[in-house]
C-alpha cells in the first residue's frame, strides 16, 4: 500500500464516528418525517455528544468508564480494519470485543434495567453473528479470499452473485442498529419495561463515549455492506444506504418483536437465505 | 544433554517422584518433591525441544516389563470390575487380555525396532504436558489441603492422589514417544488406571460410579487397540506406527486407523462417549483441571493427528472431520444451559476437542497447523480456567455460577485471572482465537459440498461459543454497590501455578508467530504442504492474514488509554436507577407495585426453556453412535 493509500484508509478510518454521528442526524430528520414532525437539526447528534461530554461526572461502577471507551475504541479498530481493506472475519471478532465491553458494562452496573438489556444484547449477538459468519464465508466462497482487499480484486459486483446474502446482512443491520422489531436491548428512545436497556446507567461523558461507538459501528457496518458493488464506490454508498432508509422505513413500521422470535428469524430466514444462495451459485458453476 | 536422558528423565523422573509421594507421608516432604520434579520436567521438556527427536530402542528387559506390567494392568482392571459388579469393565478386560495373551505369546511377532520414536508432535506435546501439567500438580498442592479441611478426613488421602497424578504425567510422557502400538497401549491403559483411581479418590458412591464408567468407556478403546494390533500386523506385517503410516493405504489398514480413531474418541470424549468426562466432574478440581488441559483428553487428538497424514482424502477422514463438528456444535449449545462451573468448562472442553477434531478429519496443511495451534493454546487456557474455577469453589463453597456474581468484589486475584482465562478462549488476539480464525479459513478452503456442512456447524457453534463465554464473563463483574471489596490472599501453591500460566498464556499468545514458526509449522510440513508463513510477527496464509502484534498493540493502546479516561475524568459512584422507585436509604431495593420493598435481584441467563438438555443429549448419543457406525463402513467404500 503506498503512502497517499495509507493516508486516506487513516483518515477515512478517524472519520466513521463523524459519519455514523450524521447518519444518526439523518435517521432522527427521517423518523421525524415519517411521524409527521419536523426534527432536530442534522448535526443534532453532535450538539448533543459534546453537550453529554460536558456534564459533571457520574458513574455506575469504577470499570464503566473503561468500558465504554472499550467499546469506542475497539469499534475503532474494526472501523481501521475495513478502512485498511484487512480480513472480515478479523473485522467481525473485533466488533465482537466492542460488543462485550459493553454488554459487561452493562452487567456490572447492577441496575436491573441494564442488566435486563445487556442480557438481550448477548441474545442478539447470538443471533446475528452467525449469520454475519456465514455471509461471510459465502463472500470467500466467491471471491476466494476473506479480506476486503480480495472484494476488490474480484472486481465484479457481489451485489449480482450474493443477492440473498444481503438481504440477511439487511436484517443484521436492524439488530445492530437496535431498531424496531429487533431493538430487544435498548433502542434510542426509552421503552417501559426495558428504559432504555443496555444505555440505561451510561450518563455524561460515558454515554459520550457509547454514543460515539455506536455511530462508528454504524458507519463500518454500512462500510462493508457497500463492498456489495465495488467498481464503482457510488453505487457501492447507494446500496448502503439505501438499506439504511428500509432500517429506518422497518423500525417506523413494525411494532418491537421478541427475542425468540428474533432468534428465530436470523438463524431460519437467515440461515436459508445464504445457504440457498451458495447452493444456487454452486449449481449454476458459479463457485 | 542428550535425547535419551531427557526422555528417560521425562517418563522415569515423574514414576520415581509418584513412588516418593506415596512413601512420604509428610505434606511438606511432598510439597518438595513436587517442585523438583516440576522444575526438572520443565527444564527437561525445554531442552529436549533443543535437542531435537530421535529413534530408540530401549532394550528388551523394558520390552519385557511393558508387556508383564500390561497384564497385571489387565487383571487388575478385572478384579476391580468384579468387585464393583462392573459386567462391562469385566468383559471389556476380558475382551483384551486374551487377545492380547495370544499376540503375545503365541504370534509373538510383536518386535518392533523402533519402539521410540520423539519427533516434532511428540515434542510439542511433552511441552505442554510437562508445562501445563506440572503446574496443575503444584496447584493441586494448595488445592487438596482445602479439600480435605472440608471434607474433616482423619487420615490424609494426599500420598495416593499424588502418586496418581504424578503417574499420568510419566504415562503421558510414555505415549506420545511410542512407535510401537504395543507401548501406545500400554500407556493408554496406564492413563485409563489414573484416570479412573483419581475420579473415584473421594470414595464416594457417585465417585466410584462416574469411575467405572469412565473406565469401561476407556477399556473401549483399549479393545480397539488389540484389535488394530492384528489388523495392522495381518496387514503389513508390523505394528510399528511408522510401518503403518508407511504402507500404502489398504482396506485392512483403514480398518487399523478407524479403530485408532475410535480409541481417540474413547478418550477425547467425542459423541457419543462424552458422558464419561461429565461425570470426571465429582473428582477433586486438580483432576479436572489435569484431564481437561494437557493429559488424558489431549491423548485422543494426539492419536488422530498423529494418524491424519496417512488419511488424507479418504472417506474415513471426512467422518472423522464430521465428529468433530457435530461434537463441537452440540456441546457449545449445551454449555449455555448449564449452571455448574465445571460443567460449563467440561462442555467447553469437550467442543473444542471436537473443532480440533473436526480441523484434523479435514486434513489439509492449514486444517493441520489450526488443529496444532488449537491444541496449544486449549491446554493452556483450559489449564487456567480450571484452576481458577476450583479456588473459587473452594474459597466461596459453592460451584453454581449464580452465586459467582460480582466475583470481581470478592475474590479479585483469582477472578482477575479467570476473566483473562475466559478472554483467551474466544477474544482476539488472544491464540485460541487465532486457532479458530484458521480453522475456519481451512475448512471454508475445502470443496464447497464437503466444507459448506461443516463451516455451518462451525459458525453455529462459534455464536454459541461467545455467547456462554461472554455471559458468564459479564456475570463476575456485577459490583453491587456498596459491597465491600475485600482483599484476598492466595496460598503461594495456587499463586505459582495460576500467575505461571498466565504469563505462559499471554507470552504465547504475543509471540503466536514465534510458537507457529518454530514449533507447529515444521510438525505440519513434514507431512503436508505448508500454506502459512509468518512474517513480522503474524500469521499469513497467502489469501488472507492475521496481524498478531498490530492487534495486541490496538487492544492495549485501547485498554490503556480508557483507564487514563477513566482516571482523569473520574465521577462520582451513582445508584443505578430503579424506575424512581428506590427506596432512599438502601442501596439497591425498590417499591413494587404492591407498594412492597423488594431488593432489585438479577441473575444469568441460562435459556433454561429453550434448551432441552435431555434431548440434546440423548441426539449426542444417537449421532455419535451413528458416526461410529459410519466410521467403519468408510472404509468399505
Amino acid at each position: 500500500m503506498d503512502y497517499p493509500e495509507t493516508l486516506i484508509s487513516a483518515t477515512l478510518a478517524l472519520a466513521t464516528p463523524l459519519i455514523g454521528g450524521l447518519l444518526m442526524g439523518v435517521d432522527r430528520k427521517l423518523t421525524a418525517r415519517m411521524q409527521e414532525r419536523v426534527g432536530p437539526p442534522l448535526v443534532q447528534p453532535f450538539y448533543d455528544a459534546i453537550k453529554l461530554w460536558g456534564k459533571a461526572p457520574m458513574i455506575a461502577s469504577g470499570l464503566q468508564p473503561v468500558l465504554a471507551f472499550g467499546y469506542l475504541g475497539f469499534a475503532l479498530v474494526a472501523a481501521g480494519l475495513v478502512t485498511f481493506r484487512q480480513d472480515l472475519l478479523l473485522v467481525f471478532f473485533v466488533t465482537g470485543i466492542a460488543d462485550i465491553c459493553l454488554t459487561v458494562a452493562a452487567f456490572n452496573a447492577k441496575s436491573p434495567y441494564s442488566f435486563l438489556g445487556g442480557r438481550r444484547e448477548f441474545l442478539a449477538m447470538l443471533s446475528y453473528e452467525p449469520v454475519m459468519l456465514l455471509a461471510y464465508v459465502a463472500i470467500f466462497l466467491v471471491t476466494g479470499s476473506f479480506t476486503i482487499r480480495g472484494i476488490y480484486e474480484y472486481g465484479a459486483p457481489l451485489l449480482l452473485v450474493l443477492p440473498a446474502a444481503l438481504v440477511t446482512l439487511m436484517i443484521v443491520l436492524v439488530i445492530e442498529m437496535k431498531k424496531s422489531p429487533f431493538d430487544v436491548s435498548g433502542s434510542g428512545h426509552a421503552h417501559q419495561e426495558l428504559v432504555r436497556g443496555v444505555f440505561t446507567e451510561f450518563s455524561g461523558y460515558t454515554m459520550a463515549l457509547v454514543e460515539l461507538g455506536h455511530w462508528t459501528k454504524l458507519a463500518t457496518t454500512l462500510m462493508i455492506l457497500s463492498l456489495f458493488w465495488v467498481p464503482n464506490p457510488v453505487i457501492g454508498a447507494a446500496i448502503s444506504l439505501a438499506m439504511f432508509f428500509a432500517a429506518l422505513m422497518v423500525d417506523n413500521l413494525y411494532p418491537r418483536l421478541t427475542w425468540q422470535r428474533m432468534l428465530r428469524t436470523t438463524w431460519t430466514v437467515g440461515f436459508a437465505l445464504i445457504l440457498v444462495n451458495v447452493a444456487a451459485l454452486a449449481a449454476g458453476g458459479v463457485i | 544433554m542428550n535425547t535419551e536422558t531427557l526422555i528417560a528423565v521425562n517418563i522415569g523422573l515423574p514414576i520415581v517422584s509418584a513412588l516418593a509421594s506415596l512413601l512420604l507421608g509428610d505434606r511438606r516432604e511432598r510439597a518438595g518433591v513436587v517442585y523438583v520434579t516440576v522444575a526438572v520436567l520443565v527444564a527437561s521438556s525445554l531442552l529436549l525441544y533443543g535437542a531435537g527427536g530421535l529413534e530408540l530402542n530401549p532394550g528388551d528387559v523394558f520390552g519385557t516389563a511393558v508387556v508383564a506390567l500390561d497384564f497385571a494392568l489387565l487383571i487388575y482392571f478385572m478384579y476391580q470390575g468384579y468387585v464393583n459388579r462392573s459386567w462391562q469393565v469385566l468383559a471389556l478386560s476380558l475382551a483384551q487380555l486374551i487377545p492380547a495373551a495370544y499376540f503375545e505369546f503365541i504370534v509373538e511377532g510383536a518386535h518392533v525396532e523402533k519402539i521410540l520414536v520423539v519427533d516434532g508432535l511428540s515434542i510439542l506435546l511433552t511441552l505442554i504436558i510437562n508445562i501445563v501439567g506440572s503446574m496443575v500438580v503444584i496447584y493441586a498442592l494448595s488445592y487438596m489441603d482445602e479439600h480435605e479441611h472440608h471434607l474433616y478426613l482423619e487420615r490424609s488421602r494426599q500420598s495416593r492422589f499424588f502418586f496418581y497424578m504424578l503417574l499420568l504425567l510419566a504415562a503421558m510422557n510414555g505415549l506420545v514417544y511410542s512407535n510401537s502400538l504395543y507401548w501406545v497401549y500400554f500407556f493408554w491403559e496406564v492413563t485409563t488406571l489414573c484416570c479412573y483411581e483419581l475420579i473415584r479418590h473421594d470414595g464416594t458412591e457417585e465417585a466410584q460410579r462416574n469411575a467405572l464408567l469412565a473406565l469401561w468407556m476407556g477399556l473401549i478403546g483399549g479393545v480397539a487397540f488389540v484389535a488394530a494390533m492384528f489388523v495392522g500386523y495381518s496387514a503389513v506385517n508390523s505394528i510399528a506406527l511408522t510401518e503403518l503410516m508407511a504402507a500404502p493405504l489398504s482396506q485392512g489398514l483403514l480398518l487399523v486407523f478407524a479403530l485408532a480413531a475410535l480409541a481417540a474418541f474413547t478418550k477425547s470424549a467425542q459423541f457419543p462417549f462424552h458422558s464419561w468426562l461429565m461425570g470426571a466432574m465429582v473428582a477433586p478440581t486438580p483432576v479436572s483441571a489435569l484431564l481437561h488441559s494437557s493429559t488424558m483428553v489431549n491423548a485422543g487428538v494426539y492419536m488422530l493427528l498423529r494418524i491424519a497424514p496417512a488419511i488424507q482424502d479418504t472417506a474415513l477422514s471426512y467422518v472423522v472431520a464430521f465428529m468433530g463438528a457435530v461434537t463441537f456444535t452440540v456441546t457449545s449449545v449445551l454449555a449455555i444451559r448449564q449452571r455448574v462451573s465445571k460443567r460449563i468448562l467440561a462442555f467447553s472442553t469437550i467442543g473444542n476437542l471436537g473443532l480440533i477434531t473436526l480441523c484434523v478429519g479435514v486434513n489439509t496443511g492449514l486444517s493441520y497447523s489450526a488443529a496444532l495451534t488449537l491444541l496449544t493454546f486449549h491446554s493452556v487456557a483450559k489449564g487456567l480456567l480450571f484452576m481458577g474455577a476450583g479456588v473459587v469453589e473452594n474459597k466461596i463453597g459453592s460451584k453454581d455460577v449464580e452465586d459467582w456474581e460480582g466475583l470481581l468484589g470478592r475474590l479479585p486475584l483469582t477472578t482477575a485471572v479467570m476473566i483473562a482465562g475466559m478472554a483467551s478462549m474466544f477474544l482476539p488476539p488472544f491464540g485460541m482465537l487465532l486457532g479458530k480464525w484458521v480453522a475456519v479459513d481451512a475448512v471454508a478452503s475445502t470443496p464447497l459440498l464437503y466444507g459448506l456442512p461443516l463451516v455451518f456447524l462451525v459458525v453455529l457453534g462459534s455464536g454459541a461459543t461467545t455467547f456462554y463465554y461472554a455471559k458468564w464473563l459479564g456475570y463476575l463483574t456485577v459490583l453491587p454497590n456498596g459491597a465491600k471489596r475485600t482483599p484476598e490472599r492466595l496460598e503461594t501453591p495456587y499463586r505459582v501455578a495460576l500467575y505461571t500460566l498466565l504469563g505462559v498464556d499471554v507470552l504465547v499468545s504475543v509471540g503466536a508467530a514465534l510458537l507457529l514458526s518454530n514449533m507447529v509449522n515444521p510438525i505440519t510440513a513434514a507431512s503436508y504442504t505448508l500454506q502459512m508463513s509468518t512474517p513480522m510477527g503474524g500469521v499469513d496464509l497467502g489469501f488472507t492474514s492475521f496481524p498478531v502484534l498490530p492487534l495486541w498493540a490496538a487492544g492495549a493502546a485501547v485498554l490503556l488509554t480508557g483507564s487514563w479516561l477513566a482516571k482523569s475524568k473520574g465521577g462520582a459512584v451513582a445508584t443505578p436507577y430503579l424506575g424512581g422507585e428506590n427506596v432512599a436509604d438502601r442501596e439497591v431495593t425498590f417499591m413494587t407495585t404492591a407498594d412492597s420493598e423488594v431488593a432489585a435481584n438479577v441473575s444469568g441467563l441460562f435459556l433454561a426453556s429453550s434448551i432441552d438438555e435431555k434431548w440434546l443429549d440423548r441426539l449426542a448419543v444417537y449421532l455419535g453412535t451413528a458416526i461410529i457406525v459410519a466410521l467403519f463402513v468408510a472404509e468399505v467404500v
